[in-house]
């Protein structure tokens, strides 16, 4: 049996609506049929019920001429014609219906019960609400943007299928004082959220929790405690450049702006980076990237476009000891490495072949020093700096040893010499 | 505008040099008349797709349920004179919108979550107003506007007190099937008498 508390009575009939300009003259459950002769009612009218469960209806016809008589009448529900065996006359005038085992409402405005007379004409109608009380609601979970409002988000009990209209309420209230407020603002984040967008304090927690409410009764979750403080999060950084090192070739220099939102409160903000190959989708994230406003991607490949995006976690807002709450990533932003100037078969980003006049001990050692880089690709800038310079004596020794291959015999070619230091 | 069957000549002879904005007020309504009836149209499918078989089934065929204030076209509508024709389209036309806010207010209560259904009730009972006041200021630029106090539409007070007695769930469903099934009618109406004002004959 489904948790949560049971409203009223299952199968009692759908509560009348408060006074509406209907605009019915004469019904009471009991449309005419086409030719006006004869009226039924079906009882009960608009019934509640568990999934499962049963249900015993009536369709009682009375009209001009009087005696009109139940032979001949049917049922439908959801416009299929129900087996006669379900059926069966009461009286001269009441047909019955015994419905088992009934199975959750197809539609949420109710399944359509319709007592037929023998010519097909409706009689009267009835709708079915076939469904499960809800489950409690869980896995509370809420941001706020810039210390000014509030979303959260919730999952249904019992995945939110009860097969009957359930309305969720956000409420919450100040933890040792002041009344239940209701949140307003529904859906704002996908089907089960809401927004509370003002009148939020600081620096005192707040009680939270969602009740869940259906015919068939009600659940109310758990209630979560927060500190707006620590659920701060904030606009993705602006501001966002890539561009090249130099003409480093396996470097990109990623920059970016503190989220102005809270730039006077961001004392700690960490920041974390992600990037990609233009056509792929695996992105690889730099998360050591505390405090700072650039970074240096290190172990490209060369002549290649990367995407890169950046995000932004503004913990320690007022001393909050929470982790916070990362932002959205920035919007993408494209930059490309320069191509390799390394001489090779099909150019761009190729390795050299063994045997070409620039290999040796020092082109050894460079292709190992690259590997390591590739496994290390993080912020670091003293070794950056030193890797650039060595980096830089290479490729200008390179180009000159080139030179000097177009104008001197092959048997005057050496190894490069490695870096001054 | 051509002495022809149902054509209205205005009254005034110095509206002779208004003539051409009359007949691009006529078109400009016609045309509006005809989009509206395209947008009756999906709301009709839209109401009986949610409110399930066998609303939306062939042959379904509810009991016509009366309606306070509104009937649909009498089958002696099209040999009335034209202007006849439109006073009775502007007249359903200023009928529906009340009608329409109810079936609003009931399917928001049976369902609380199409509201694409129920937008397009609230513009249907938008449009149904605009519609109707620009065919009586058609008929009042023509001359044959209403002559004294024009007859309010059923007060929605009035249509409360018949309306205590029905609060069944089907038959709330049948009604606004009524309902929306007269807006289209109603509305197709208005679009062939507005046709028949255009110059070149019947649309």
């Amino acid at each position: 049996m489904p948790a949560g508390r049971r409203g009223p009575a299952a199968q009692s009939a759908r509560r009348p609506p408060p006074l509406l300009p209907l605009l019915l003259l004469c019904v009471l459950g009991a449309p005419r049929a086409g030719s006006g002769a004869h009226t039924a009612v079906i009882s009960p009218q608009d019934p509640t019920l568990l999934i499962g469960s049963s249900l015993q209806a009536t369709c009682s016809v009375h009209g001009d001429p009087p005696g009109a008589t139940a032979e001949g009448l049917y049922w439908t529900l959801n416009g299929r014609r129900l087996p006669p065996e379900l059926s069966r006359v009461l009286n001269t005038s009441t047909l019955a219906l015994a419905l088992a085992n009934l199975n959750g409402s197809r539609q949420q405005s109710g399944d359509n019960l319709v007592c037929h007379a023998r010519d097909g004409s409706i009689l009267a109608g009835s709708c079915l609400y076939v469904g499960l009380p809800p489950e409690k609601p869980f896995n509370i979970s809420c941001w706020s943007k810039n210390m000014k409002d509030l979303t959260c988000r919730w999952t249904p009990g019992a995945h939110g299928e009860t097969f009957l209209h359930t309305n969720y309420s956000l409420k919450y209230k100040l933890r040792w004082y002041g009344q239940d407020n209701t949140c307003e603002e529904y859906h704002t984040v996908g089907p089960h959220s809401c927004h509370i967008p003002k009148d939020l304090a600081l620096f005192t927690p707040y009680e939270i929790w969602v009740e869940a409410t259906n015919r068939l009764g009600s659940a109310r979750s758990d209630v979560l405690t927060l500190d707006i403080l620590d659920v701060v999060t904030t606009d993705p950084p602006p501001d966002v450049h890539v561009s090249r090192v130099g003409g480093l070739e396996d470097q990109l220099s990623v920059r970016w702006v503190s989220p102005p939102a809270l730039k006077d409160f961001l004392f700690q903000a960490k920041y974390q980076i992600r990037y990609r190959v233009e056509d792929s989708v695996d992105w690889k994230v730099v998360d050591d990237v505390s405090n700072q406003t650039s970074c240096r991607l290190a172990g490209l490949k060369p002549g290649t476009v990367y995407f890169v995006q950046v995000r932004c976690n503004p913990f320690g807002i007022y001393g909050s000891k929470k982790a916070g709450i990362w932002s959205e990533w920035s919007h993408p932003t494209a930059a490309s490495t320069p191509r390799s100037e390394r001489p090779g078969p099909g150019g761009g980003a190729c390795e050299p072949r063994g045997g070409e006049p620039s290999s040796g001990p020092v082109r050894r050692e460079l292709k190992q020093f690259l590997g390591w880089l590739k496994k290390h690709a993080y912020c670091s800038n003293l070794s950056f700096r030193l890797y650039d310079q060595w980096r830089a004596w290479m490729q200008k020794s390179h180009k000159t040893r080139n030179q000097d291959e177009g104008i001197l015999p092959s048997s005057r070619r050496g190894t490069a010499r490695g870096p001054a230091r | 505008m051509s002495r022809r069957e149902g054509s209205l000549a205005p009254q005034a002879d110095s509206s002779v040099s208004l003539l051409p904005h009359l007949e691009a007020k006529i078109r400009q309504t016609h045309s509006l008349a005809h989009l509206l009836t395209k947008y009756a149209e999906q709301l009709l499918q839209e109401y009986v797709q949610l409110q399930g078989d066998p609303f939306g089934l062939p042959g379904f065929s509810p009991p016509r349920l009366p309606v306070a204030g509104l009937s649909a076209p009498a089958p002696s509508h099209a040999g009335l004179p034209v202007h006849e024709r439109l006073r009775l389209d502007a007249a359903a036309l200023a009928a529906l919108p009340p009608l329409l806010d109810a079936v609003r207010r009931r399917q928001a209560e049976l369902n609380p979550r199409a509201p694409r259904l129920l937008r397009r009730l609230e513009d249907a009972a938008r449009q149904a107003r605009a519609l109707g006041a620009a065919v009586e200021a058609l008929l009042a630029a023509l001359g044959a506007a209403n002559r004294g106090p024009r007859a309010e539409p059923p007060a929605a007070a009035a249509a409360a007190t018949s309306a205590s007695a029905a609060s069944g769930v089907f038959p709330a469903k049948v009604l606004g099937l009524r309902v929306c099934g007269l807006y289209r009618e109603w509305l197709s109406r208005t679009e062939g008498d507005l046709g028949q004002l255009l110059p070149g004959g019947p649309a």
